[in-house]
């Protein structure tokens, strides 16, 4: 099907359901919005902050001053402005996504465009997070426009769009290096060829001194914006020291609400600390298609970073489509498959009969979430595997690919 | 000859102590029939410290001055010296005081549990909130009570609603409010006992003799208030006091509503205090009704008759019949006594989000305000922009002002919001407020963690619409200010993990992270082979 018939087709669907009073439900729900997420929270943000109570002195609010000022100011949150901000943010990040998969087609439009889009615009991790008026998709908007925009080689626009997102979001920061390494490679499908870098590497340098002062200005806008750096802790503090316990499908909460308080402060750091181990490896590794780099890495965001959402998986899934390419190689996608199909049945229902129903205990909802963790971890290994594997081509008849 | 020797020994210290402060002690006993045949009863006791001002904060390093007290109780007198309280009030309750039926208390704390407020001046060496501290752990330790949990997490400063009863000595320094409440704390026995211990007579003469622990603490109400106050030109006032709601028809064998001192406190008046210098007691006479009081009143007129203790013939037992009355039977419909009646519900079965609903009413046929106080400790954290306000279904968010707002801190303050509602009359107000319930890590939660979190109440201050024109044909009006309305405490329940699994979790979930990792850097660090795994092939 045409794209320019399907894109528009699907927003307006989305818009539809937007509208419909099947969001009030989605509203509160731990699995599509976190503390640090929530339409609520934002909401009570933006009213104390109107009524000059600084929002961050409380607890309740951690969303980015950016927001705080923008829906403030220009964009008023009301029952008819959040669902078309929300709509408009999912399309911008569809929009994008197809653009990043034309750039790495090397061409202007393809007969795949329909699929990538309705394959982010359907995902149901990632719509409904949209639907419940999660910030989240605005990060994944952010995040696939950076992308998209270090694609075409646009570094200021990219560069600024990524600082943007660190803004909302701190643990983002670790698609800095592939993403400036993006900046100056190709962004076409090199998977199935490795090689070393041909560009120059320093010449990174001055594009992350960019990023550098672009955060600068950005957080000063914030400081300016709150009139003390009380937002710093409340905000990028609250993913370092998981302050709010309240359950998500992430592996964090449920860690640290049944940890010992003297050990609190080493697993916090070995937790943060664990998630910047994978930067360097895969960047290495995947030095000859660095957005390959990013999609592995947004899919160790997706399992390991602090306040996860569905929205988190649902763009790591959705990115998949961008690799058509290492489909045949992937080992085990029924596996996968199975896995997520089995945790996106039990999350909810787990959640329901331990808070509301009052039925289960805390354990059951601990269960389903790690088994969402293995569905990713699942998702991520065969990625890995099949994005190296396709570098060795079909091989013949009686021969294996193995690892020494 | 005991008695004379008492006398005696009173008299020297008298004389010495009156070198330093002269000391004055007054005792009353308030007895009010209630519509629903209870008995509501207020025992204050009252000394007065001639003279005497509260300690200046500036002097808080240097020694202090010696305490000699003959009636003044010194244990108490130790503590406000030490900490520089300038005035405290203390209540220790139990029960659900009945605004609807029982009307407003002769005290106005009645809040369920413990409420200690304090105003203690600036500017001293020690600071506020470090004497605040030493403050309430000398009390836990005076009344028994754990006063020390009200910390941080449950002080606020509500300068509105808690003015200060007396006067606050024109010093150069400002002076700060503290305010905690506890709701869970029960008063017992062992609160009574060193509370009678603080009076002159302790409970063996005079009107604290008919504080008996076993009729006391079985009331429907009951409660304990220390209150210590200056006055200028007069000096610093204590005044303790008890209240209770008794049920002399739960008690009496024929379900009849006649009560005497003996059938409320299986105790009688065997002797006035020696060193009271009023002993009185007043009974509030039934209107329009028939009844018989025994013994025969000092004084009386239409509405109470008095007793004064020392002038009365001893043992005294006062009495009160209605001897037209076969039993009572209970009214099935009283009248509001209150201005406004307020009740305060939580909804919603979840254990993470629910919503505050608050219905008041104003009794009134003219315009009423209410100062609204809620001090929520970060257990149940409130979205602001979720309070609403809604008469007959129709919302009226102007009706409500804001006046200030305190967002919570997890273990660091409580949240506090003050506000101001208007009141059309006779209407009831509905008003909202969406709450989340915040997790808890396993180690916060106390032993019973099922049974639940209690918060505090709120408290309404009724008082007359100031552009109300007709605010003057209501003389009670001008009564209604400054008198504190509690509602009842609330019980919220938290959402807990299995206490058990602390190993468990932590093993788990690290084994899933170090599979995850293992399996990564397995695939990103072992270079990919072709083998030949058929040995027929080529």
């Amino acid at each position: 099907m045409d794209f320019t018939v399907t894109f528009p087709a699907l927003v307006a669907g989305r818009l539809v359901l937007a509208f419909t009073p099947l969001t009030q439900y989605l509203r509160d729900d731990h699995l599509l919005s976190s503390p640090l997420t929530s339409y609520a929270r934002l909401q009570e943000g933006v009213y104390l902050f109107k009524h000059g109570i600084d929002p961050y002195s409380g607890s309740t609010f951690r969303h980015s001053p950016l927001l705080l000022s923008l829906f403030s100011t220009i964009a008023p949150l009301n029952e008819i402005t959040a669902p078309l901000l929300w709509t408009a943010s999912d399309a911008l990040a569809a929009w994008s996504l197809v653009h990043i998969w034309r750039a790495r087609q090397n061409s202007t439009s393809t007969s795949r465009d329909s699929l990538i889009v309705a394959l982010y615009l359907l995902n149901p991790y990632t719509f409904l997070p949209s639907l419940g008026l999660s910030t989240s998709s605005f990060e994944n908007a952010l995040c696939l426009l950076s992308l998209m925009l270090a694609c075409r080689k646009q570094a200021s626009a990219a560069i600024l769009t990524f600082a943007i997102l660190v803004q909302l979001s701190l643990s983002s920061i670790l698609l800095l290096l592939p993403l400036l390494l993006l900046l100056i490679s190709n962004p076409t499908s090199q998977l199935a060829s490795p090689h070393f870098l041909k560009a120059d590497v320093w010449r990174i340098l001055p594009l992350a001194g960019r990023f550098a002062a672009y955060s600068l200005l950005l957080s000063g806008a914030a400081t300016l914006v709150c009139g003390n750096f009380s937002w710093l802790g409340n905000t990028w503090g609250a993913s370092l020291t998981l302050p709010d316990l309240t359950p998500n499908p992430g592996l964090w909460w449920y860690f640290f609400t049944e940890m010992f308080d003297h050990f609190r402060a080493f697993f916090l750091m070995v937790f943060s600390v664990h998630l910047l181990i994978y930067v360097v490896p895969f960047c290495i590794k995947f030095q000859h298609d660095s957005l390959y780099a990013c999609f592995l890495l947004l899919g160790v965001l997706s399992i390991f970073k602090a306040y996860p959402t569905l929205s988190d998986p649902g763009l790591f899934l959705s990115m998949l489509s961008l690799f058509p390419e290492t489909f045949p190689y992937l080992h085990h996608p029924i596996v996968t498959a199975l896995l997520h199909l089995h945790a996106a049945l039990l999350l909810p229902l787990f959640h329901y009969l331990w808070l509301t129903q009052g039925t289960g205990n805390a354990n059951f909802f601990y269960a389903s979430t790690l088994v969402f963790g293995m569905a990713n971890g699942s998702a991520l290994l065969d990625s890995i595997w099949a994005g190296m594997r396709l570098a060795l081509g079909e091989v013949q008849e009686g021969y294996e690919v193995m690892q020494e | 000859m005991r008695l004379t020797l008492k006398h005696l020994l009173c008299l020297c210290l008298g004389i010495v102590a009156s070198a330093a402060l002269s000391e004055e002690f007054n005792e009353e006993l308030d007895l009010r029939p209630l519509p629903d045949g209870k008995v509501a009863a207020w025992f204050s006791f009252s000394t007065l410290l001639k003279g005497a001002t509260p300690r200046d904060t500036k002097t808080l390093g240097a020694e202090d001055e010696s305490q000699l007290y003959t009636l003044f109780p010194l244990a108490l007198g130790q503590i406000l010296r030490e900490y520089a309280v300038t005035e405290l009030h203390l209540t220790l309750n139990a029960g659900k005081w009945n605004y609807d039926r029982w009307g407003y208390p002769d005290e106005s704390g009645v809040g369920t549990g413990a409420e200690l407020w304090a105003w203690m001046g600036e500017n001293g060496p020690v600071s506020v909130d470090s004497r605040w501290r030493g403050l309430r752990n000398a009390l836990a330790g005076l009344f028994c009570a754990s006063l020390g949990s009200l910390d941080e997490q449950r002080t606020t400063s509500p300068v509105l609603t808690f003015q200060p009863e007396g006067f606050l000595p024109n010093r150069t320094a400002s002076y700060q409010l503290r305010h905690a409440t506890l709701p869970s704390e029960h008063v017992c026995t062992e609160n009574l006992t060193p509370f009678l211990k603080l009076l002159p007579c302790k409970s063996l003469s005079g009107i604290a003799s008919l504080l008996n622990p076993h009729m006391l603490l079985d009331a429907d109400w009951h409660g304990l208030g220390v209150h210590v106050r200056y006055v200028e030109g007069a000096g610093v006032e204590l005044r303790l006091a008890s209240q209770a709601v008794l049920d002399p028809v739960r008690i009496s064998r024929e379900k009849r509503r006649d009560w005497s001192f003996s059938a409320l406190f299986d105790r009688r008046i065997e002797q006035a205090c020696p060193v009271a210098r009023s002993s009185v007691i007043r009974v509030w006479l039934p209107q329009n009704e028939t009844y018989a009081i025994i013994p025969s009143p000092t004084a009386m007129d239409s509405t109470y008759a008095t007793y004064v203790v020392s002038e009365v013939e001893k043992p005294l037992d006062v009495a009160i019949r209605w001897p037209e009355e076969q039993n009572f039977e209970y009214p099935t419909a009283i009248k509001p006594q209150t201005h406004i009646s307020v009740h305060r519900t939580l909804q919603g079965a979840s254990q993470h989000a629910g919503r505050l609903a608050l219905s008041v009413t104003n009794n009134h046929d003219t315009e009423l305000q209410a100062g609204y106080l809620e001090t929520l400790p970060w257990l149940l954290q409130f979205y602001l922009h979720t309070l609403h306000a809604e008469i007959d279904g129709v919302r009226r968010d102007d009706l409500v002002k804001l006046i200030s707002y305190t967002p919570p801190l997890p273990h660091v303050q409580p949240a506090l919001l003050q506000a101001i509602v208007t009141l059309p009359p006779k209407r009831t107000m509905q008003l909202t407020m969406d709450v989340v319930k915040p997790f808890l890590a396993y180690t916060e939660h106390p032993p019973d963690a099922q049974r639940g979190w209690d918060l505090p109440p709120a408290v309404f201050v009724p008082f007359a619409s100031q552009n109300g024109s007709q605010a003057g044909s209501y003389p009670q009006q001008s009564a209604v200010c400054s008198t504190r309305m509690y509602t009842p405490v609330l019980l919220v329940d938290l959402a807990t993990p299995d206490f058990s699994m602390p190993y468990n979790v932590i093993i788990m979930s690290c084994t899933l992270i170090a599979l995850i990792f293992g399996m990564v850097f397995n695939l990103l660090t072992r270079r990919f082979v072709v083998v030949r795994v058929d040995e027929k092939a080529p």
